[in-house]
């Protein structure tokens, strides 16, 4: 991107942040509902995640690690990639023909739709918990460790971003597609935060290999805390570059569902 | 009277599934690996435990379980269909609902009916299926069946008033997604649909008490486990039904407010 | 069936927020909004006799769309009147509902979801239209309209011209007496904008509806308007024949000639102005209020030189539309 792209961006994103300023309630509303969503996520990774102690062999100071990291992928992956989440929309809307007519790469004016104000609360979340999973850990945080945390963090904000490119993509072509985009969304939520090895070799492996959910938060988690994973270390140990590596081959089928757009509605 | 002759508003959501054959199977899919995941992870996670917050794995794994089948009673993919209050608000076709001489309210509660019943085909097919392999109990006597399905009614009812606030929302303020589904999530967390509530910590469970959203799913789900035991089911019968009071004269109150509101700006 | 509309002084005013430029103002306005009034419609009136199909015209933002709004009961005037088939429709909305039909533009009100003939039962419900009235009806928009071609097709997949046949017949189902149509064909083409005028013509002439019309297509307004009003900010600028409307604004003729002596000094006869003088070609036109009528200039010319060749421009609707918006800007 050069700077003078990095400058549009950059005053798109401001006029977004205006434009939500516009709705007066709502913007109150997203703030106070970010108030909500923050304790009640927390409540929730925290209480089920003590409530089991030792799940999967894990105790409670280390499996903290794995809804903190998943936390603020995705924080951060709602603040600069999140608007491929709604995509799907998007296309169905026709708004991919306007963007194709801008001077601009279509995927960046989908990023620059809106601006994501509740990024703010969901970092803010993530954050916390993050704080809070360090202050309980056991572990000798050495320079390594913490470089690795901060690949893995965004490896797997990559991944995430991969996902829902994917979702996007497929989207293009059927625009029904985005359907699969909200499962996504549930299931990431919902078994992103545990240890996957409790779950039956079977599932575990549908959730590695089948939707690579494993790789955002569960191993780079076991890699720092030195547990064993259904997978080889060294492939645990790649998780942020599988990330990247995703999320490169995502954008690279996004083009080619771009190049083969052919609009909606006929 | 209107709300008779326009009952063919209630078949739009089954019809429309209908005609869009992919959109069935994917909710075959997604309910089956949904119910398959659940039920392995609550197994898993109650491999080293025996009974937490007064569930038992069974009971636990039972509640799991139905709260996926109880959520697919209203968690379609409404978007597709362009009918949603946020959409018609977007658009600017929300007028059309103030063009015809059925009032917009009685629209809705047809729409919600026949969206609901048919989520209720699918939840009755899947748990037949669960009961069949094993992967609910069934209930412990006929009295529960009974108390859990009066329950299991007031809280759909009770879940109706909660999606239309939702809903009512859009025409005052929310004009945003992710705003929506933040509250759907808050909303579904609060009606203990991603884990029992029984194992938040006290205070959440006091909060919760004195909000409507337990009384949509928590409380039926809890009375078929036998988490609440069938002594207590006459006083929280009547929690759901007050809560069904309120919510009404609430929502009917917002309502009127909403015609204004249309009225006042012409949507 | 009786449906005429009264609009007497009919008025609406909005109050917006303004929004101070700049982040921080943004911010703000967030604070402490800065409220301001403004007339979207101020002291209209007019009446649409039954059987009568009336064109509101009037440039983008005139206030159109506000007053068709106060019509339908969607919209409660600040001040005035108004009553649709003896109707007070912001009043008793529903009543008003089951007496008029809409379309608004673009906007449809068919399930994006279903086939449109599933759109048609569920609104012959709602209206409660027998079901022989109804397949009756739908006979007839079908030979006018064309739609059983797509109408077991889902809305999601029809074409713009499609989904508005659609619409229009959808509005039309329950036999209201009185239509109010807003943009109907903006976008479409030729043939559908034909099919649709015609329809509407139907709908007048053999069904006596009334039928209120706004619209930017000035040949719809030849093919279909007796009459016209003209709004603009908000106020009626004129409430008339198409040949009045002619009269006031489209006085910009022009006469062509070409001179047989190319190098004769050309005098115009009075109340005609000299255009432009290009050797043996002059273009003339009218000088002033007292000007000639277009076939009067023609005559006054060919008395006066001796031409080779002689035609006129008479100035086309859009064009007097075009004068007529200008003025009604300059006026207010």
């Amino acid at each position: 991107m050069s700077l003078k792209a990095l400058r549009i961006v950059w005053r798109v994103t401001a006029l977004n942040f205006r434009a939500q300023l516009e709705y007066r309630t709502e913007f109150l509303l997203m703030v106070a509902i970010g108030a909500v969503w923050q304790v009640s996520v927390i409540v929730f990774a925290t209480v089920l995640l003590t409530r089991f102690t030792g799940m999967g062999g894990w105790d409670s100071s280390d499996v903290l690690l794995i809804p903190a990291t998943r936390m603020l992928a995705h924080g951060l992956f709602v603040l600069f990639l999140g608007r491929m989440h709604w995509a799907g929309r998007q296309i169905q809307e026709g708004r991919i023909d306007v963007y194709l007519l801008r001077p601009m790469p279509v995927h960046r004016q989908v990023q620059l739709a809106y601006f994501p104000t509740n990024a703010i609360g969901d970092l803010t979340v993530a954050a916390g918990l993050m704080v809070g999973a360090l202050s309980r850990s056991d572990l000798d945080w050495t320079a390594g460790r913490i470089t690795y945390l901060i690949a893995a963090v965004l490896g797997g904000m990559l991944l995430e971003a991969a996902l829902f490119t994917v979702v996007a993509s497929a989207a293009l072509r059927f625009p029904a597609a985005d359907y699969w985009g909200r499962w996504l969304e549930e299931l990431l939520g919902t078994f992103g935060s545990y240890p996957l090895n409790v779950l039956p070799r079977a599932v575990g492996g549908l959730l590695t290999y089948g939707l690579p959910l494993a790789f955002v938060a569960y191993f780079p988690a076991a890699v720092l805390t030195g547990h064993d994973t259904a997978v080889p270390y060294w492939l645990a140990a790649a998780s942020p570059l599988l990330g990247l590596l995703a999320y490169l081959g995502a954008r690279l089928l996004w083009r080619w569902a771009l190049r083969h757009y052919s609009g909606v509605n006929g | 009277m209107a709300m008779v002759h326009a009952w063919r508003a209630a078949r739009v959501t089954p019809l429309g599934e209908l005609h869009a054959p992919p959109r069935m199977t994917a909710v075959l899919l997604r309910l089956s690996v949904q119910v398959v995941l659940v039920w392995s992870l609550w197994r898993g996670l109650y491999a080293q435990t025996g009974t937490t917050a007064g569930l038992d794995r069974d009971q636990a794994v039972t509640y799991a379980v139905l709260a996926v089948l109880a959520s697919r009673l209203r968690e379609l993919d409404q978007y597709t269909g362009r009918d949603t209050v946020l959409q018609h608000m977007h658009f600017g076709t929300i007028v059309y609902w103030y063009l015809r001489p059925l009032p917009p309210q009685r629209y809705y509660a047809l729409r919600a009916l026949g969206e609901q019943l048919y989520g209720l085909a699918w939840a009755l097919g899947g748990y037949a299926v669960c009961l069949a392999v094993g992967a609910v109990e069934p209930p412990r006597s006929a009295a529960v069946a009974g108390v859990f399905l009066l329950s299991m009614l007031l809280g759909q009812w009770v879940l109706y008033y909660v999606m239309l606030v939702l809903d009512q929302l859009c025409f005052f303020t929310l004009r945003n997604n992710a705003a929506m589904l933040i509250l759907l999530f808050a909303q579904n967390l609060l009606a203990g649909v991603y884990a029992p509530l029984w194992f938040f910590p006290d205070w959440f469970i006091t909060m919760s008490a004195f909000l409507p959203f337990q009384a949509t799913l928590s409380v039926p789900l809890s009375l078929y486990v036998g988490r609440i035991p069938l002594s207590d089911a006459a006083l929280q019968i009547a929690v759901q039904a007050a809560w069904v009071v309120a919510l009404a004269l609430f929502t009917r109150w917002v309502w009127r407010r909403a015609a204004q509101r249309v009225i006042s700006q012409g949507g | 069936m009786s449906g005429s509309i009264e609009v007497r002084g009919l008025t609406r005013t909005f109050h917006t927020t303004v929004r101070r430029p700049g982040l921080a103002g943004a911010l703000r306005s967030l604070v402490n909004p800065e409220r301001v009034a403004k007339h979207a419609v101020l002291d209209v009136s007019f009446d649409v006799a039954p059987g009568e199909l009336l064109a509101l015209l009037g440039p983008n933002g005139a206030g159109k769309s506000t007053t068709i709004k106060m019509l339908t009961g969607i919209l409660t005037p600040t001040a005035g009147e108004a009553r649709v088939a003896g109707v007070v429709p912001y009043q008793e909305r529903e009543r008003n509902a089951r007496n008029i039909g809409a379309v608004f533009g673009q906007r449809t009100q068919l399930w994006w979801d279903l086939p449109v003939r599933e759109s048609f039962a569920i609104l012959r419900d709602i209206y409660e239209v027998p079901k022989a009235e109804h397949a009756a009806r739908l006979k007839e928009f079908d030979e006018l309209l064309d739609l059983s071609s797509f109408w077991d097709t889902r809305v999601r997949h029809l074409s713009l011209g499609q989904r508005v046949r659609s619409d229009l017949a959808a509005a039309l189902l329950h036999d209201p007496p009185v239509v109010f149509l807003d943009e109907p064909t903006i976008g479409m083409d030729v043939v559908v904008k034909e099919q649709v005028r015609e329809f509407l013509r139907n709908q007048v002439e053999e069904r006596g509806r009334t039928v209120l019309l706004t619209t930017h297509d000035m040949t719809e307004v030849e093919r279909l308007a007796e009459r016209v009003v003209l709004i603009n900010h908000g106020r009626l600028m004129l409430d008339g024949t198409l040949e009045e409307i002619r009269r006031k604004f489209g006085s910009t003729w022009q006469v062509r000639a070409t001179l047989a002596d190319p190098h004769a000094e050309v005098v115009p006869p009075p109340g005609i102005a000299l255009l432009r003088h290009d050797g043996p070609r002059v273009v003339f036109g009218p000088d002033g209020p007292d000007a000639p009528t277009v076939h009067q200039a023609l005559k006054a010319v060919i008395e006066r030189f001796e031409v080779t060749d002689i035609g006129i421009d008479e100035a086309d609707l859009e064009d007097v539309m075009r004068a007529a918006y200008v003025q009604a800007t300059g006026d207010a």
